[in-house]
Parts: structure tokens; sequence; C-alpha cells
């Protein structure tokens, strides 16, 4: 059965023809000139080129690779604009179901938070809101610790189609859950669009892990508008992984809407041939009190490039705030480039905001150390490159966590590396 | 003289002090007895007119009517400061002379442009510890003078206009190779409307001991000045080039608007620094560019008490092997300023190294941006870089942004940014604790070491809040 059969409730279908109305008077961004566009070029995009995504699983279709599997996790899967279904049990109360669903089940708790975290006007917004089918809706409602992981995987069968994905996942007070998100392609040739848009909503008290991993085909666009809004003493531990497609840019932005709210944000992504990767974050400080951490890091091989943008904001009265952020790029090729742009803009006068940034080669002094111990010349690159991701994976205790992302880097850096 | 003693006050009672009493310091003004001055507004007419009354050669004439078409085209930015937007360019008097000619001796220097400079101490700073000194007053300099032996060793160091009918194949040769005409809108306006500035030569192998100075000065409302000065340090020679700038208080805008181009050649070394302190009613809006060549090195030191709104970012571009660049961009924004300063350095050839320190304080609702670009050319391979940004926001309804741009296109470099905006009396060590950076301190000794000696060397007065801001040791940020 697939959702659309049935008629939208009317609040969707008025947000619907709402943007879809938008997103034909929305040009697409310039390269040169457009505020944080200045490093993609977008200019050989045709969105005429790409057919919607089809509605039904054609038989047949690969099975990509997973990211990560996390044990015991209830899965909805995804294929295109397909029915999405979910498999395991979940405690009575947690909603884990298709975003048209939900606005048909739970048509009160969609209205109210759908399209409250990500406002502006924005063309791949638009065009998400107006065609996407099935999506996301993930809820767990109030003092509810969700202990079991949910798994959300969305396949894009084909090249040709442009798939709209929209997740809307919403941790009502005092509640905690893990959400793992990952886009994959089952051709990994196909030139597709995969354009997502996700709303986090982490309630006073609340806690959130979010995991979202792209490994799309790498002749693939990638577009991703990605917002959380945290109330008051709430907590978001968010990643991203940044594998597969060929171009595109992905938005990670974080408001700390109440006192005391706290984002940890970690980003990996490992680049080769001529992927081009573009991460533009914002830690928007708007309370007093609120903390965040924000660390990426990539590994540039090939004629790989990455872009990282990234801005902490301090809204006037928000004091105390502790914001950090550092990116960290290691090229490994003469050809592979990167720009970082940190950005602070600070409007109180009591707080402590870091910024760093680092673009450097394999230590050579590293590799000396190594080789004089014994080890050969790609041996002991791959360490320092392994050392150069750990840091990262450290962020997260000892655990299952920690382990998925290990592997999933690993398994990336293996494909990156032609190991294997 | 030796510099001030501040040790005993603290950070914040120095920074209260900071152009408290400008306005009996600089914010004076003196009678107008002008030759000329021009009818505000800017067209064809007024720009041929500026090359009539200083009978120029053909060419540049050409250049400066070609330089208007470009200004007349291009947008007014919209980037930066929201406060672009204010500049009237029709309010503006492009062109105002206040004497006949560049005078080498002060007495017969106009008696009330004479007197401003005595105020300002320039005369007696001259004296001191100058090497050479252009004042500009208005559109053009008023007063020139360089020690004789330099001459003897043919330094050469003279205001543009001069320069261009004395060296005129030497001005024809460099001028404007490092900023076209075209670079952007302001330097644009710059090329069409240039009057007075600095021009500098240094012959190979030639040390100049003490610094050379311009200072420039504002003295009537609404008034544009487009100094426009070129330093070319031959190979192996050394200069130290300093320029200060005072203007009344008005309450109409003024605009002030240079283009300054630097050569080091192989081997030369040029440190260029700036004490600008312009009345709080002065757009300064300036493009500054720098060539290095082979084992070359150029310093910026550029520091921003004044203006309204400043934008500018002076760059090196490192062309040549182990060239070394080296900023230090120094903003205080006080009440109803935005300092949008910085710098940019670009590696485009092997082994090249840079720093750039930025300091800045905000207070009294001003808003300080420290905007810069860190780029690696494909090829430049062995470059190092560093970057370190410190900022403080002495209250809560101040604003401070860093926006540090870093393009790397080659593996075999190594580039490091670090920034910090915190308030002051936060404890260093525990923010270094929380997020182990490493070479705090190895960073701390950098800065220290490149700035100390520019403290020592510019004694004059109205460095002194330069200097008290170099030294000031940024107490909850890093370096």
């Amino acid at each position: 059965m697939v959702d659309t059969a049935q008629a939208e409730p009317g609040f969707l279908a008025a947000r619907r023809e709402r943007a879809a109305r938008l997103s034909a008077t929305l040009e697409l961004p310039q390269f040169k000139g457009n505020a944080g566009w200045e490093f993609t070029d977008i200019s050989g995009l045709d969105l005429d080129a790409f057919s919607p995504a089809p509605d039904a699983e054609a038989a047949g279709t690969a099975d990509p690779a997973p990211m990560f599997r996390p044990e015991g996790a209830a899965e909805l899967r995804q294929v295109d604009a397909g029915a999405a279904t979910l498999t395991g049990e979940l405690p009575a109360g947690v909603i884990v179901t298709s975003l048209e669903q939900a606005a048909r089940d739970h048509a009160e708790l969609v209205e109210r938070h759908l399209g409250t975290v990500i406002t502006g006007e924005d063309v791949f917004v638009a065009r998400n809101e107006a065609a996407f089918r099935g999506g996301v809706f993930v809820y767990v409602p109030r003092g509810v610790a969700l202990e079991q992981p949910i798994l959300l995987t969305a396949i894009q069968s084909a090249g040709g189609n442009e798939l709209n994905r929209r997740t809307l996942i919403v941790i009502d007070e005092g509640a905690q859950a893990e959400v793992w998100e990952q886009y994959l392609s089952a051709s990994p040739d196909g030139e597709g669009l995969f354009n997502t848009v996700v709303e986090l909503v982490v309630s006073q008290n609340a806690r959130l892990r979010f995991v979202c991993g792209q490994d799309l085909s790498e002749k693939s666009w990638i577009f991703g508008t990605q917002r959380a809004e945290i109330a008051r003493d709430g907590r978001l531990d968010w990643v991203a992984l940044g594998f597969g497609s060929a171009r595109g840019r992905v938005r990670m932005d974080t408001r700390l809407g109440g006192e005391g709210a706290d984002a940890r944000v970690t980003g990996a992504y490992a680049g080769h041939a001529r992927q081009h990767i573009d991460f533009d974050t914002t830690q928007e400080h708007a309370a007093p009190n609120t903390t965040s951490d924000l660390a990426f890091r990539g590994v540039l091989q090939g004629r790989s490039s990455a872009v990282w943008r990234g801005n902490i904001i301090v809204d006037p009265g928000a004091q105390k705030t502790d914001a950090f952020q550092e990116s960290r790029n290691l090229l490994l090729s003469k050809r592979a480039h990167a720009d970082a742009i940190p950005g602070l803009e600070i409007q109180a006068d009591d707080v402590r905001c870091t910024h760093a940034a680092a673009i450097a080669q394999v230590d050579p002094e590293q590799l000396f150390y190594l080789r004089s111990h014994g080890l050969g010349e790609e041996a002991a690159k791959r360490l320092v490159i392994e050392g150069f991701l750990a840091a990262l994976v450290e962020r997260f205790e000892e655990g299952p966590v920690r382990e998925l992302l290990g592997r999933a880097l690993e398994r990336r850096l293996n494909l990156v590396l032609g190991v294997e | 003289m030796a510099v001030p003693e501040t040790r005993a006050l603290t950070e914040n009672e120095q920074l209260a002090g900071i152009n408290a009493d400008y306005t009996e310091r600089y914010g004076f003004h003196d009678a107008e007895n002008y030759l000329y001055k021009a009818p505000k507004g800017l067209n064809r007419e007024i720009v041929e007119k500026i090359s009539e009354f200083k009978s120029e050669p053909q060419w540049m004439r050409a250049f400066r009517l070609k330089a208007l078409d470009h200004f007349l085209s291009r947008p007014q930015p919209t980037w930066g400061s929201p406060m672009m937007a204010e500049v009237d360019y029709d309010d503006i008097h492009y062109f105002v002379r206040a004497s006949e000619r560049a005078e080498r001796s002060w007495d017969d220097v106009p008696e009330d442009v004479k007197k401003t400079f005595d105020r300002l101490g320039i005369p007696e700073a001259e004296r001191k510890f100058l090497s050479g000194v252009g004042a500009q007053y208005e559109s053009e300099v008023v007063y020139h003078q360089v020690h004789k032996d330099l001459e003897a060793q043919g330094v050469i160091f003279t205001d543009m206009d001069t320069a261009l009918r004395e060296h005129e194949d030497l001005v024809r040769e460099y001028f404007a190779t490092i900023i076209p005409a075209n670079d952007n809108k302001l330097a644009a306006l710059n090329s069409a409307v240039w009057s007075g500035g600095s021009f500098v030569y240094v012959p190979p192998g030639v040390t100049v001991e003490m610094p050379l100075q311009a200072y420039f000065r504002i003295n009537t409302e609404s008034m544009g000045q487009f100094e426009r000065t070129l330093i070319i340090a031959d190979e192996g020679s050394h200069v130290h080039y300093v320029e200060g700038c005072t203007a009344p208080t008005y309450s109409k805008s003024s605009l002030h608007s240079a283009v300054v181009e630097l050569i080091a050649k192989p081997g030369a070394r040029i440190r260029y620094t700036t004490v600008q302190n312009w009345s709080t009613n002065v757009f300064n809006l300036v493009t500054k560019r720098a060539v290095a060549h082979e084992d070359a090195t150029v310093e910026w030191v550029d520091c921003n008490l004044g203006s309204k709104l400043t934008m500018k970012f002076p760059s090196v571009y490192l062309m040549g092997e182990r060239a070394h660049g080296e900023i230090l961009s120094i903003a205080f924004a006080g009440k109803g300023q935005h300092q949008d300063a910085g710098g940019k350095i670009i590696h485009a050839a092997p082994n090249t190294t840079s720093n750039i320190f930025a300091k800045s304080i905000s207070k009294d609702g001003g808003r300080g941006s420290y905007r810069g670009l860190l780029e690696v050319a494909k090829g430049a391979h062995g470059s190092k870089s560093k970057v370190v940004c410190d900022a403080l926001l002495l209250d809560d309804h101040s604003r401070s942004d860093t926006y540090p741009t870093i393009r790397i296109g080659d593996d075999d470099v190594n580039v490091g940014h670090e920034a910090t905006v915190s308030r002051v009396g936060e404890d260093q060590l525990f923010y270094l604790m929380s997020h182990g950076i490493p070479e705090e301190e190895a960073s701390k000794l950098i800065v220290n070491g490149f700035i100390e000696p520019i403290t020592k060397e510019l004694p004059m007065e109205y460095a002194v809040e330069m200097n008290r801001l170099i030294e000031l040791q940024m107490e909850g940020s890093i370096g």
C-alpha cells in the first residue's frame, strides 16, 4: 500500500501547496556572491533532468550495504517514494512511522512540530516540502527513556531520480532516544538527486543522539537542510558521516533555545576521486548558560575537495555561553583541496567562544618515527590517518556507538585508500 | 622618549582611556583659506579638473577616466557591514587644495596648517625619530622632507604628485600593477580621483634605519581624501613606513579611500605601520596589497582606532620562494563604530611562510569584525602559516565577529588557525586544559617576538594608544 493513496490532512496539503508555489519562484543559488554557496558550484545541476522517485519498489532492487546496523534496532526502511516498512517492536506510545501516515494518525502532534524548526524560505526546503513522499516521523513521549536504538534507512534505487526525504524527530520532555539515519544508493553509478530536510525537536530535559550517515552513489547530488531546536536543559549529540555523493551541500544548524541546553556535534568525511563535500554548520546560542562543542575531521584523497563553514552565533543576552568549534583536514594528495571558514558572531560579553581550524598533510616526522620502528610506508601512513580519525571517534565513550562509528570510518577509509 | 609606563593601570582602565579625549586632541578644525575646493559630487568634469590642476601626463588622465567608468558601473558592495549602504558619494568634496606645493620647510607651510601639525606633534617627531616626513592636508601633501644622507644614497621619498612629475618612468612602471583600477569599487574610485600619498623607492642594498612617516589630516566637512601610495623596495633593501591620520569631528560623513601598493623585490623587507584614528564620522574604505618576491618579507602592522566604519584587509602575495608575510591587525571598536578589518595572505610559491595575529576589542556597542583569508595555491608546497585571532568584548551590547577563511590547494602545507572570544578576566589556563590546545606558549612567544620591537620603534604621540593595545595581554584569550 502506498501512503499517498489516501487523502492528506488539510494542514499538510496547505503546506505543500504553499511550498510548491514558493519553489516555483525561488532560483537555485548562484555559486558566486551568494553567502554560503561561494565554495560549491552547482551550476551543473539541472533540476528538470530528474524524474520523481518511483513510488513502488522495483522488483530486484539490490540491497546496498548499510553504513551501520545498531544492535537490536527497530528499523524503518523506505526505498525511493515507496511505502515505509517497520521491523522490530517498540514500547507503547513511541511512534516510528512515515510522516505522511503520522500526519493522518497523529495530525495534532505533527502539525504542532512540522516546519517549526526550519522556517526560512529556501529553494531546497520548499522543493522537499512540496514533493516528499513517505518520510519519517519519530516521537518519544514524555519521560520515556527508549533504550532500543531506532534505525531509519532511505534507499535511492537508481540514477535519474529525485528523492525528497523528510524527517521529523520529536523527543518530548524528559524523554531519551538514539536515532540512526542512513541514506544509501542501490546503484553505485546512478546519478541521483537526494534532497533531505531534517527537523529535530529536543524538548525540556530531553536527550537525543542522532547519527546521520550519507553513502550515496559518488555520482549523486546531495542537498541537506538539517536543524535542531533544543529546549531548556535538553541535550543533543549529533553525528554526521559524509561518505558518498559527487557534490552538494549539507547544512547542520543547532539552536540552543533554552537555558542549560547542550549540543555536541561531530562530523567526519573521507573523499576521493573528484568528490566535493560541503558542510555548513551553525551553533546558535539563544539562551544563557548553553554549551556547544563541534568537531569536524576530514580526509581527502585524489582530486577530492571539502568545504567546512561553521558559525558560532551568540545572541544578545546569552551570557555564560561556552562554545567551541574545530575543523581539521588531512590532505593525502597534491590535488586535494580543502577550505575552512570558521566564524564567530558574538553579542554577549560573558562568554567563552573558541574555534580552531587546521589543514595539513600526513606529518613527515610521524611517518619517519613509525618507519624507523619497522613499518612500511603505506602501513605507517594508514596508521597516521587512522590516528587522525580516531581522535574524533574518541569523543564517544567506549561502547557500541564508538564501535559502530569506528567501523563505518574504517570501511570508508579502505575504499578511499584503495585497500581490498 | 620612552614608551609610557602603563603597567600600573588595569587592562580595563587602559581601554577606557582610548580616544576619551579625541575632541581636544584631534577633533578641532582650522579656518579654511583654500586655493580651491571642488563642489560636492563626482563626475567626469571633476576628474578632468584634478588631472588639469596637476598638469598630468595624458596616460594618467586616461587612467583616471577609465577608472571612473569602472567606479560608476560597479554596484556598492553589500557584504561586510550594513553601514556600507550609508555611504553617499554625492555628498563629498572630491578635491580640496590648501597649499601651492609640498614645502621642504615647515616655515613655508601656511600658518593654520602648520599650527595643526604642530598640535599633532609631527615636526617634533620628525626631529627625533624619523628619516623622513610627509604631511598631507585635505587632498595634497603640504610638507615633505627626507634626510639628506638617504637622498644621497638614492632613496626617493616624496609625495605621489611630485613623483609623477619627477620620476614619471618609475611611477609608470609600477603604478596600479598590484591593485588594478577595476580591482573593486573603492579602488576604482581612488584610481579616478587620487591625490597625494607617498612614493618611496629604496635602491638595492640600502637600509633606511629610521621610519619614513606620512601623516594625513582631513580638515573640512564632507571631505573625500584619496591618497595613493606606492613603495618599491629594491633587492636586499629595508624600509619601515609609518602612517597616521586624524580628522575633526563633524556630524556629516567624510570618506577616506586610499590605495596602497607595496613591492618587495628579492631579499627586501618592508614594514608598513598604520595608526588609523579618523574621527567617528569618517568612512574608511581602503585597499592595501603587497607582493613579496623571493626571500622578501612584507609586514603590515594595521591598527584601527578611529573612523565610523573601516573596511580594510591588507594583503600579502608571497610570489617568490621563501618569501614571508606578517600581519598584525589591531582593532578597537567603540560607540557607533564598526571595525571590519583583518588581512589576507596568499602563498603562491614554495616554502613561503606567514603569520597573522589579530587583536580586537569591542565596547560601548561597537562592533569588531576580523575578516581574513589564508590561501595556499597549488604548488606552494612546504608553506607554513599560522593565524591567531583574539577578541575581547567589554560589555553586553557590543559585538565581535571572526571570519577567517582558509583555502588550501597543496598537500604539503601546515596551516593552523585559532581564535578566541572571551571576557576580560577569564582564566586562560582553564580554557587550555578543557580544550587541550597545543602550541599555546609557542604562539605567544611568536606574537611577542614580533610585536615588542614595534612599540619601541614608534614612540610618537599619536602611536601611544596603538602601543598600549599591542602590549595588551588580552587576558582571557590566547596570544
